[in-house]
């Protein structure tokens, strides 16, 4: 049985599929010990006796963003200790005279240089003697680092001598991070950066997922576990553990795949993805006719360069735990501190600082009855209570609540013009789907803000991420850096048949049934990028062509004469994943009266009114229902302010036209 | 104050496409050209002009570049009838252009059927050599002359087709021509990619409704800076500056303003009176790039999301003497006045700025680009090459946070070119890359500090310096200390003697020897606590 686990800062999904439909258990995330809530979420669903466990997990994202991961020893090329930190000597914003400087996840002491030197071609220049070597590790020993980045100059020409670090390095017994097999291309910056990351989630990543196949295999000894990456493909935990920062969107990028086969069914191609959870949104473009959402291998996570190929993803460090507080100069802030699983919004019992989903709560926006299954107890005395010893200078906790939603929905207003507005897309051609435990909160005001015309509020929106976990497919790729001028084209069958028999056969030790995608970066000698190209294996020339007429479509000009160069060849293995399509149900006309509960104050506007509460388990196919409402379900709750009307598809997803602009 | 027919979201959005546009022609760019300065070090520009030569959106490329390209492509309208297909190139200083490593490149986008260009997309490159005396064409010239090959505006490709007369004469007169020819295929290319979007865009709208929504976009910017100019206060204020020498004599140049701002109006107004006469080196900076370091200050005074247009000159006025160095006529040298003089330019406004606002203005930055440029043959392919890189400083500390270190500030913002670029291109090879401790001005908020760049030559080579701040330290403001100048350092490979070369030289080296440059550190802001 395959089972899909999203682990959030807050809660812990869990996805399947039973009598061919898709079921979803949430349990509260342990932040101490992750993988404890995968187990409860497996106990709950009851394991029969082969468990293919895929993971998603935000634990890369969130350290990431809340700045809590290992203290990490950069290790380079001694002369160029700074390197880390100078990047590359522009500014972010060209007219800011008052921007922040640029975050650096090493701090001085923590860089440490190797007398050692490889030149342009490979050779190497200059090797650390063993002594010189033996006082690094005293060194790197003595400054307390948790974590170890090792990225030299041009290793990865000659990774001799990287290797040697490692190999001493080796006796810390910490986490060893390799440039050369994180990212083995040219520009230090780049490859130190993403080096740098993975050192830096390295032993929390390791230690949690080498935990979670350990317990999944005491469950059961022939459990597998997976785990998401960031590039929308799945790959053994084991990988995942050695190379973490693979995984930094794993969370999100399930997200992505959920998104856009979800809306694919329903009948959607340009989507916008709200995907808000307790610690954090992530937002990203798609469209589905084009191939979804894009890659991209220039990503920033909370501030620091990725260079390695990830689904183009915006994070805004915002969520509905959420913690809000006045600043400094009398400012309400939300974000990005989060109260977590533990201990949690006030609302819950424990906590004791004003969040997100306090403010929802307090406005009448969540259900005391309903949420989460009734699995949670919600006080709303505490919560009043609280809340107005929270509320500063304002004049209610009402006001100071409807105050939080108002900031938390301006952040993720902008975040999605990032991604929208600001590369050219008009944001009202654009289906907002909305999903994570509080997106379908906020997706109708949001919506509204940006003039987005239709919510898509999927069928358990709490567990989206989940979904595409569950559905995606096993990817793994493979490249072989060559340098060979276009004419070697014709004599690459042999190199490609190496990467394939190797990829074969780890998919086939895996038990995977894997198909091979071959791909070729060409570029015109001496250009600095490359363009990707299909191979064609039968007539290899046809790749060339193929690259002249992709250059001139996106760069305005080719010229068949010039000298071009195969940089590299790229093979990528992919195991279909779950071949599940949604069926979709008979649309019956009704009004959702068997699922309305009851009615209750909502606050719209400044005041509260009377709305109905419905329950989405309850409703069915072609109801539809006007606002002011609330649509509470197991993993979220959905609100419908007065003048969107909501219609449930024949997938269950509810179809929401905001405002009145919209004519269905 | 919007019109009426014209929606917030529907001008943001707007806003945004033609910006993307100028965006997507730099991506071409680099991702095809062929040399290291512009594809690792982005040193490139690319704007989108409206029917009239007016910018409408500017790439967040380099600002020297993009506050002069409009007199580029009103020089290319002057001199050439355009007809569809045709793409102007353009480098003279005193015909639209700024120095002549920067070429310039203006295609006008027609509409089907119509005669008249509907937009200009117009994109900027520094290469790293055009000719000239020295290698590299950033050398201690004395006429413009010396400085490599002039390119009036002229068409570089006709109807489509590349004119092959016009390309050969230019790559003829240049020291790496192969280089140069792949940088201006790249060029061509990136503003074809531009006026693909432009049509895409004008499809989109429709061209009356892009024709409203242009103007809007034009009175949007000036509204925004009249509103801040409205909150100045009355008066005058003036300030002066240094460039510690022309590079042909010892003697020190001046530039100096006075910022008149009228806030009931809502317009100031700038007077370079008083700064000195041109000179015989090439410090002397062209009207267009003084114009340019005022469109700068004026668009930081702006919220960080407020477009780069024309409508932020409107309120802006403009005086300068015309043969002086911030106002050069032919046949003046002028290859540092676009790297050095600009950024003094800056350093002036800011200091005047600073009396009136002193709480939104920052202590002087390094102020200085730190150009080197190097030139020879490859001992590897026996081909020759030439290199040109500028290395960042301090940046000036702010009221309220310290500068950053080691970044690129006002009129330039490159990269650096990756030293596993950089080793894989030139004969060279870099023994450190730091930061220069200590070198930023102490203060309540310290300056940042400036870099130390250090490499060894791998051959023989012509090594030029265009640098300033040696002997004019960048200023402190409310007591802050002033940066520590720079200085560059030639190690002689075989005696390991040490010599300082001053900021503006041109010398042989040879394989084996080593230059080491150390940036200014920018000035401190208020006075440090006891």
């Amino acid at each position: 049985m395959r089972v899909a686990i999203d682990t959030g800062g807050t809660f812990t999904d869990c996805v399947y599929l039973a009598d061919g439909r898709l079921q979803a258990v949430k349990v509260f995330s342990t932040p101490s010990d992750p993988s404890r809530a995968v187990m409860n979420g497996l106990a709950r669903i009851g394991v029969d006796v082969s468990l293919e466990l895929r993971h998603g997990t935000t634990v890369g994202t969130n350290t990431m963003l809340e700045r809590t991961g290992a203290r990490v020893a950069f290790v380079t090329t001694a002369g160029f200790e700074d390197t880390i930190a100078i990047g590359r000597q522009a500014r972010a914003s060209l007219y800011d005279w008052f921007a922040p400087a640029p975050v650096c996840l090493v701090p001085r002491e923590l860089r440490f240089g190797v007398p050692e030197r490889v030149s342009a071609e490979g050779e190497i220049l200059r090797s650390p003697t063993g002594e010189e070597l033996t006082a690094l590790v005293e060194q790197v020993r003595a400054s307390g680092a948790e974590s170890v980045a090792i990225s030299l100059l041009f290793s990865f020409t000659n990774p001799e001598t990287e290797c040697r670090v490692e190999a001493a390095l080796g006796s810390l017994g910490i986490p060893v991070s390799v440039s050369d097999r994180i990212l083995p291309e040219f520009r230090e910056f780049e490859r130190a950066s993403t080096t740098v990351v993975n050192a830096y989630l390295a032993p929390r990543m390791e230690s949690y997922l080498l935990q979670l196949e350990k317990r999944a295999k005491e469950q059961q000894s022939r459990a597998r576990v997976d785990v998401m990456q960031s590039s929308g493909g799945i790959i053994a935990a084991r990988l995942g553990a050695q190379e973490p920062v693979r995984t930094v969107l794993s969370g999100p990028a399930g997200g992505v795949i959920g998104a856009c086969r979800v809306a694919r069914w329903a009948g959607f191609e340009r989507i916008i993805g709200f995907d808000m959870g307790g610690t954090s949104t992530d937002v990203f473009l798609a469209d589905i006719a084009a191939g979804g959402a894009q890659l991209t291998r220039e990503s920033v996570v909370g501030g620091v360069p990725i260079g390695l190929s990830m689904l183009d993803i915006h994070t805004a460090g915002a969520g509905g735990g959420s913690i809000a507080c006045f600043d400094a100069g009398g400012m309400l802030r939300v974000g990005p501190e989060s109260a977590g699983a533990e201990p949690g919004p006030i609302c819950f019992g424990s906590g004791a600082r004003a969040t997100v989903t306090d403010a929802d709560f307090l406005l009448g926006r969540l259900d005391a009855e309903s949420f989460l299954g009734g699995g949670v107890q919600l006080h709303p005395e505490r919560t009043e209570q609280l809340m107005c010893e929270c509320k500063g200078p304002l004049a209610t906790a009402e006001e100071f609540a409807a105050g939080i939603v108002r900031v938390v929905e301006t952040q993720m207003e902008k975040a999605i013009r990032v991604i929208s507005v600001e590369r050219g897309h008009d944001p009202r051609a654009f289906t907002l789907v909305a999903f994570g435990g509080c997106g379908p909160l906020h997706a109708c005001s949001l919506a509204r803000s940006l003039r987005i015309p239709t919510v898509l509020i999927p069928a358990l929106p709490g567990a989206l991420s989940a979904v595409g976990i569950l559905l995606a497919d096993t990817v793994r790729d493979y490249s072989r850096t060559v340098m060979l001028p276009g004419d070697a084209i014709e004599n690459l069958q042999a190199i490609f048949a190496e990467l394939e028999q190797s990829a074969g056969e780890e998919f086939a030790a895996e038990g995977l049934d894997g198909t091979a995608h071959r791909s070729l970066d060409l570029r015109y000698r001496r250009q600095g990028y490359e363009l990707n190209v299909e191979y064609d294996a039968q007539s290899p020339h046809r790749s060339l062509e193929a690259f002249h007429a992709l250059h001139r479509r996106r760069y305005g000009f080719a010229q068949e004469s010039r000298p071009v160069e195969i940089v590299n060849l790229r093979l990528r293995m992919i195991a279909a994943g779950e071949s599940y399509a949604a069926e979709k149900r008979t649309l019956v006309p009704g009004n959702g009266r068997t699922a309305l509960v009851t009615t209750r104050k909502i606050y719209f506007h400044g005041k509260f009114q009377e709305s109905r509460i419905y329950r989405r388990e309850a409703l069915v196919p072609g109801d539809a229902i006007e606002g002011p409402a609330l649509i509470t379900e197991y993993t979220s709750a959905t609100l419908l302010p007065p003048g969107c009307r909501a219609r449930v598809d024949g997938f269950d997803n509810l179809v929401i036209a905001v405002g009145g602009e919209v004519k269905e | 104050m919007t019109r009426a027919d014209v929606d917030p979201v529907e001008l943001a959005v707007f806003q945004s496409a033609v910006h993307s546009i100028a965006e997507e022609m730099g991506a071409a760019l680099r991702r095809t050209a062929l040399s290291p300065n512009i594809k690792e070090r982005r040193d490139y520009s690319c704007a989108v002009f409206d029917s009239r030569g007016r910018v409408i959106a500017m790439g967040d490329h380099m600002p020297v570049h993009l506050g002069s390209m409009p007199m580029s492509v009103l020089a290319a309208i002057e001199a050439i009838e355009f007809a569809p297909g045709d793409i102007a190139v353009l480098n003279d200083p005193y015909a639209g252009g700024t120095h002549l490593p920067d070429i310039t490149m203006v295609l006008p986008v027609y509409q089907v059927k119509r005669d008249r260009a509907a937009f200009y997309v117009c994109n900027r490159a520094h290469h790293a050599d055009v000719g000239g005396a020295h290698a590299g064409s950033m050398g201690p010239a004395r006429e413009i002359f010396q400085e490599g090959i002039r390119i009036p505006p002229v068409r570089i490709v006709r109807a489509g087709e590349i004119d092959r007369d016009v390309l050969s004469l230019i790559l003829l007169n240049v020291r790496t021509p192969r280089e140069r020819e792949g940088d201006i295929d790249s060029q061509i290319g990136a503003c074809r990619v531009g006026e693909q979007r432009v049509h895409e865009l004008v499809e989109k709208y429709g061209f009356m409704r892009a024709e409203a929504l242009i103007e809007e976009l034009l009175d949007y910017s000036q509204r925004l800076v009249r509103a801040q100019l409205r909150e100045m206060p009355e008066g005058e204020f003036v300030a002066e500056d240094w460039l510690d020498d022309d590079g042909v004599s010892d003697e020190p140049r001046r530039i100096a303003v006075r910022l008149r701002f009228d806030p009931g109006a809502g317009e100031l107004h700038a007077d370079f009176a008083g700064s000195s006469a041109q000179v015989e080196g090439s410090v002397n900076a062209v009207r267009a790039i003084t114009l340019s370091a005022c469109f700068y200050v004026l668009r930081c005074l702006l919220p960080r999301d407020a477009p780069a247009t024309a409508g932020i000159l409107r309120p802006f006025t403009l005086t300068t003497v015309p043969g002086s160095i911030v106002d050069a006529r032919p046949p003046a040298p002028v290859a540092g006045g676009n790297v050095e003089t600009s950024q003094r330019i800056v350093d002036v406004l800011l200091r005047a700025l600073a009396q009136a606002v002193p709480e939104r203005v920052p202590a002087a930055s390094a102020g200085t680009m730190s150009n080197l440029t190097i030139g020879g043959t490859d001992p590897r392919t026996g081909e020759a090459f030439t290199y040109y890189e500028t290395t960042a400083g301090g940046m000036g500390a702010r009221p309220g946070l310290d500068g950053i270190s080691g970044v690129h500030t006002h009129m330039t913002n490159s990269l650096n070119t990756p030293i596993e670029a950089l080793e894989y291109a030139y004969p060279f090879r870099m023994i450190r890359y730091a930061y220069r401790d200590g070198s930023g001005g102490a203060g309540k908020f310290r300056g940042g500090d400036g870099l130390i760049r250090e490499l060894e030559l791998l051959a023989d080579a012509q090594v030029t310096l265009l640098a300033d701040r040696r002997r004019f330290r960048p200023y402190g403001l409310e007591g802050g200390e002033d940066g520590a100048p720079g200085q560059a350092v030639v190690t002689q490979g075989e005696t390991g003697s040490e010599k300082k070369l001053p900021g503006k030289t041109s010398l042989r080296l040879a394989k084996g020897d080593r230059l080491r440059i150390e940036t200014p550190g920018g000035g401190g802001w208020g006075k440090r606590a006891r």
